[in-house]
């Protein structure tokens, strides 16, 4: 025994260190037995009361979302049960989690890894459900609430979730998506955004369309109901409840599906005989600013986005170089050619640089002035037309009088009354994204560091080209004010308040922007000059349209971009019409714009658009539409 | 027969059982007791009942019981073996770490580990003690020159590995134990105040490039404890519902297996981490002193075992051992009772989990080793 000395050598104890240490110990050991007796004995009371009002809460009852009907009454966005896969956090054994996950990944087809960061990525209670796949399908939410035994944490509940019909009632969420919008799951930075909304971690918002912009109405209010909680944290008895929820409110659209129906086939058939990628279709009531049909193609299908769409599809939208997501009626601007002759006919009237009457020359090619002798700009009509007065000029749609017409009222003016006509600034529709436009005048210049705008932009500016860029509903809803007398109306996309069951109870009144400051009879020279357009112009056998009253409208081509093969510029194409009882007045209730991206067939694709739309919606026995391959019978401007 | 000569055959012949530690014994089966009664109260009020409480207690029995085995087993070991082997053991430790540390924490439980009964074993608990052996072993080593520069220099060098390879688990609680046994080992072998007290500044100074590194969650968790009410639904949900239940449990408190009326229920993995507030609402002040006092007395024992042994190995390894349980006990109970942030560092023996009770019985048994080969007191 003695020998386990020998050990020893090389041990050296230090006792201060040791004795420190246990020191330390004690105090450790005693501070802790103090906060205990803080905790317990000193603040007991205190803590077992707030432990028992721990044990209630509040819990909110959500309300059923407005229903959104079409003009004529038809359900076209509604609730539909639909299954969603939730887990507790608190009842998934974490070595379990990966097998329980890859198994609902495996019924109902994802990735186990996009359910995975879903769960990750909530930060509630551990006791709170964490949806982490909606729009689950019948069969797998059976079965997996068939396997509840082997699969812990995971609930599958019934939610509300949107959909979108088209006009007889089926699935189909292209026809009306741009209109419409879709919800989706709000994301932090939308919940961040709503401090004391009453907004859930889960909760469902309004994205885009009049689901975002009439969020606040679709979504009613909340209700609440007191609940306890047993000892896990599950909620287990309701106590009361201190608030019933109130649903959304319905709304009725402005639009008639039937019509979007028709403007969509229309617009389908045109871009596909020109072969062309986007374009739009909007029909809208000139008397009230309502829009009764509004097709941007292509378009989505925003089911799939309210069911929850996956990354693949949404990237399929998000890289389609011609953004069918967007709604090109109001979220994107062009050059409106041709149609923007209207605002330079009334700055050129109203300003006195000419009357209705005064006759002026037009040229095949227009001298700039003060421009090097040769520097000229081309009339579309190559050899000129003539000595013209503001009618006929407006109907040949004459480039070079209306060069001279800009150029004699100069770029502020030509600005002015643009904006009269509701051009450079958005309309106010009530729904997302819309874009105000550019409008050149001499402020729009100094902001590009220019003293002012070139004579030649000026030029370009009349005949809207180049400077100038709109978007296709300020194009209608500047037409539509000259066509009802001089009222520029808030386009209007929502008509008023519903019943359940689509019985419209309160209507939204009509909104005049502003009066067009301008002198009666210079409008009227307008419309009799629209008129002349289709009467003599060459809007070509529009004309022989058998229709309830005397068509007037304009036709426009922009070029831009560059040159094809063929050695042509590719052109945006418009066509504005409206349908007043007789030429000249103001009683006009229909007024239809179409407009086509990049077309690069000649003729105007437009035209042939709302000529289509006409025989379709007036049920005409005509069909004048033209052979595609001889669109260019109809020049181009 | 000299320690040179001392062979397998040697350390286990009977004579050493008479100096066999029982008070060290029994401290620890009165801790797994508490450990395992706990256990059954906590799960005794999920959902399952009497059912779910009864299954986890065969659990934990069970890995009681492994434990048990492995602590008589390393008791009868010659502990010196450990210090032969120090090396390969530290490359042991590395290549456990990063093993877990490369398939992740996510995986952890269908991957990595050893299932025993069901539950899962962490190669960063075991980790802790081979980690306590490996300094150790250094520190015996430098004799005279223990208090250089050097002893420092190097002993940081072994341990900042396995520290960050827990760290990146993502595994803060152990990472920080690891610290504090390098500081208690350090301290205890003699090492120069002087550059500790250097180096503790220096780290200060560094922590808020640290609390840098953190996850969102651990800050948030992390700070909870300057102010609960700052995010009581959120981050701090489990401390502010740790709170309400030890300050529910008054003098004497309400009693185990108290059904709905427990306050635990709200405290998510509190058979875990958090299996003081059991204690605490279910036996009140006084049980808590009680489990207090167990330990002080088990870390009491484990010094005098240490200031006994037979040499600077056995010695360090006691004085690391005390270091490991006094910081988990430290930042544990601190922890559920608002004292200390929250890291995630379990209760040792109480605390419902195969890989920490088998690890520390382990190291149990090596120190019962080190005891059996030891002077008789002579304080």
């Amino acid at each position: 025994m003695a020998d386990l000395n020998d050990g020893r050598v090389d041990l050296r104890r230090s006792r201060g260190r040791f004795v420190a240490f246990g020191v330390a110990a004690v105090l450790v050991f005693t501070a802790l037995g103090g906060r205990l007796f803080q905790l317990q004995v000193l603040g007991g009371e205190d803590y077992a009361r707030r432990a028992a009002a721990d044990r209630t809460v509040e819990v909110p009852i959500p309300a059923p979302r407005g229903l959104v009907f079409d003009r004529q009454g038809r359900a076209v966005a509604v609730n539909t049960p639909s299954w969603t896969v939730k887990v507790r956090p608190a009842d998934l054994p974490e070595h379990d989690r990966r097998r329980v996950l890859a198994r609902v990944a495996r019924l109902t087809d994802v990735r186990a890894s996009v359910l995975d960061a879903r769960l990750s990525a909530f930060q509630g209670s551990p006791f709170d459900l964490v949806p982490v796949l909606r729009g689950v399908d019948r069969e797998a939410a059976l079965i997996i609430g068939e396997e509840s035994e082997s699969l812990p944490g995971v609930v599958v509940e019934v939610d509300a979730v949107r959909e979108y019909l088209d006009e007889r009632g089926a699935a189909n969420g292209e026809l009306l998506a741009h209109i419409l919008g879709y919800t989706g799951p709000i994301s932090r930075d939308e919940l961040a955004a709503r401090p004391s909304s009453g907004y859930l971690r889960d909760d469902v918002i309004g994205k885009t369309g009049i689901e975002a912009s009439f969020e606040h109405e679709l979504r009613g209010t909340y209700g609440a109901r007191l609940v306890e909680r047993n000892a896990s944290g599950r909620l287990q008895e309701v106590i009361e409840t201190i608030r019933e929820p109130e649903p959304g409110t319905n709304l009725m659209l402005t639009i008639d599906a039937d019509m979007q129906r028709l403007a969509e086939t229309a617009l389908t058939w045109g871009m596909d005989v020109a072969r062309v990628s986007q374009g739009v279709t909007i029909v809208m009531n000139p008397q009230t600013g309502e829009i009764l049909a509004m097709v941007s193609l292509p378009a989505y299908d925003n089911n799939l986005f309210a069911r929850g769409i996956s990354t693949d599809d949404y990237n399929v939208y998000l890289t389609d170089p011609d953004r069918p997501l967007r709604n090109h009626a109001i979220a994107d601007i062009y050059p409106p050619g041709s149609t923007y002759k209207l605002v330079t006919a009334i700055a050129a009237l109203e300003e006195g640089v000419t009357t209705a009457s005064r006759m002026w020359p037009t040229y095949g090619c227009y001298q700039i002035p003060g421009a090097p002798e040769g520097e000229c700009l081309y009339d579309w009509n190559r050899q000129g037309f003539g000595p013209l007065a503001m009618v006929d000029a407006f109907a040949k749609s004459s480039d070079t009088f209306f060069y001279q017409m800009a150029i004699g009222t100069g770029i502020d003016a030509l600005a002015e009354w643009a904006y009269e006509l509701g051009f450079g600034a958005r309309s106010g529709i009530r729904l997302p994204g819309e874009e105000p436009g550019i409008i050149a005048s001499t402020e729009w210049a100094r902001q590009q560091g220019r003293s002012g705008v070139f004579t030649g932009e000026l030029a370009q500016a009349g005949i809207g080209q180049n400077v100038i860029a709109v978007t296709p509903l300020q194009v209608l809803n500047a037409y539509a004010a000259v066509a009802n007398g001089g009222n520029l109306m808030r386009p209007m996309i929502v008509r008023g308040e519903t019943d359940a069951t689509g019985r419209l109870v309160r209507e939204f009144e009509p909104e005049r922007i502003h009066a067009i400051d301008a002198d009666p009879a210079t409008l009227q020279t307008m419309r009799i000059g629209a008129r002349e357009v289709i009467t003599s112009g060459h809007a070509y056998n529009i004309r022989d349209l058998d229709l309830p009253g005397a068509l007037s409208g304009k036709t426009g081509t922009a070029e831009f971009g560059e040159l094809t093969e063929g050695g042509t510029l590719p052109f945006h194409s418009w066509f504005v019409a409206y349908l007043p009882s007789v030429a000249g007045a103001t009683d006009a209730e229909l007024a239809v714009l179409s407009f086509n991206y990049s077309a690069i067939v000649p003729g105007n694709v437009s035209a042939e658009v709302v000529k289509y739309f006409l025989q379709l919606y007036y049920e005409l026995d005509q069909d004048l539409r033209l052979d595609p391959n001889d669109f260019s019978l109809v020049t181009a401007n | 027969m000299g320690v040179a000569t001392a062979t397998l055959v040697d350390s286990v012949r009977a004579r050493d059982w008479r100096h066999f530690d029982l008070q060290l014994l029994l401290y620890l089966l009165l801790l797994i007791t508490v450990g395992v009664v706990m256990g059954y109260s906590a799960a005794f009020n999920t959902d399952a009942g009497a059912a779910g409480g009864t299954s986890q207690t065969v659990k934990t029995v069970i890995w009681a019981a492994i434990g048990l085995t492995l602590f008589f087993v390393a008791s009868s070991v010659d502990y010196h073996w450990l210090r032969t082997l120090a090396a390969p053991i530290y490359l042991v430790v590395l290549g456990l770490l990063t093993l877990t540390m490369l398939i992740g924490t996510n995986l952890f439980g269908a991957q990595m580990s050893v299932t025993v009964a069901g539950l899962d074993f962490q190669f960063s608990e075991v980790s802790k003690v081979l980690m306590i052996a490996v300094l150790a072993a250094y520190l015996a080593g430098r004799r005279e020159r223990i208090g250089r520069l050097g002893t420092i220099l190097v002993a940081c060098a072994l341990m900042v590995l396995p520290t960050f390879l827990v760290f990146r688990q993502p595994d803060l609680g152990t990472a920080l134990v690891f610290v504090g046994i390098l500081v208690g080992m350090l301290f205890l072998s003699g090492a120069s105040l002087g550059w500790m007290g250097l180096f503790a500044a220096a780290a200060i100074g560094a922590a808020p490039i640290a609390v840098g590194m953190l996850h969102d969650y651990q800050r948030q968790r992390l700070f909870c404890f300057l102010d609960p009410d700052a995010d009581p639904q959120g981050a701090c949900y489990q401390l502010v519902q740790a709170l309400n239940a030890v300050g529910s449990g008054g003098w004497f408190g309400r009693g185990l297996t108290v059904g709905g009326e427990g306050q635990r229920g709200y405290i998510p993995v509190q058979s875990t981490d958090f299996i003081f507030t059991v204690v605490a609402e279910d036996l009140g002040f006084v049980g808590g002193i009680i489990v207090l006092t167990l330990f002080g007395l088990l870390v009491w024992r484990i010094l005098l075992i240490g200031w006994q042994a037979q040499d600077a190995f056995g010695m360090m390894i006691a004085c690391g051992l005390a270091s490991m349980l006094v910081f988990q006990i430290f930042v544990n109970v601190g922890m559920v009772t608002g004292v200390m942030p929250v890291t995630g560092i379990p209760l040792p023996f109480v605390t419902y989990g195969g890989s920490s009770l088998i690890s520390l019985m382990f190291g149990m048994g090596i120190l019962q080793s080190i005891r059996m080969r030891s002077h008789k007191p002579t304080l």
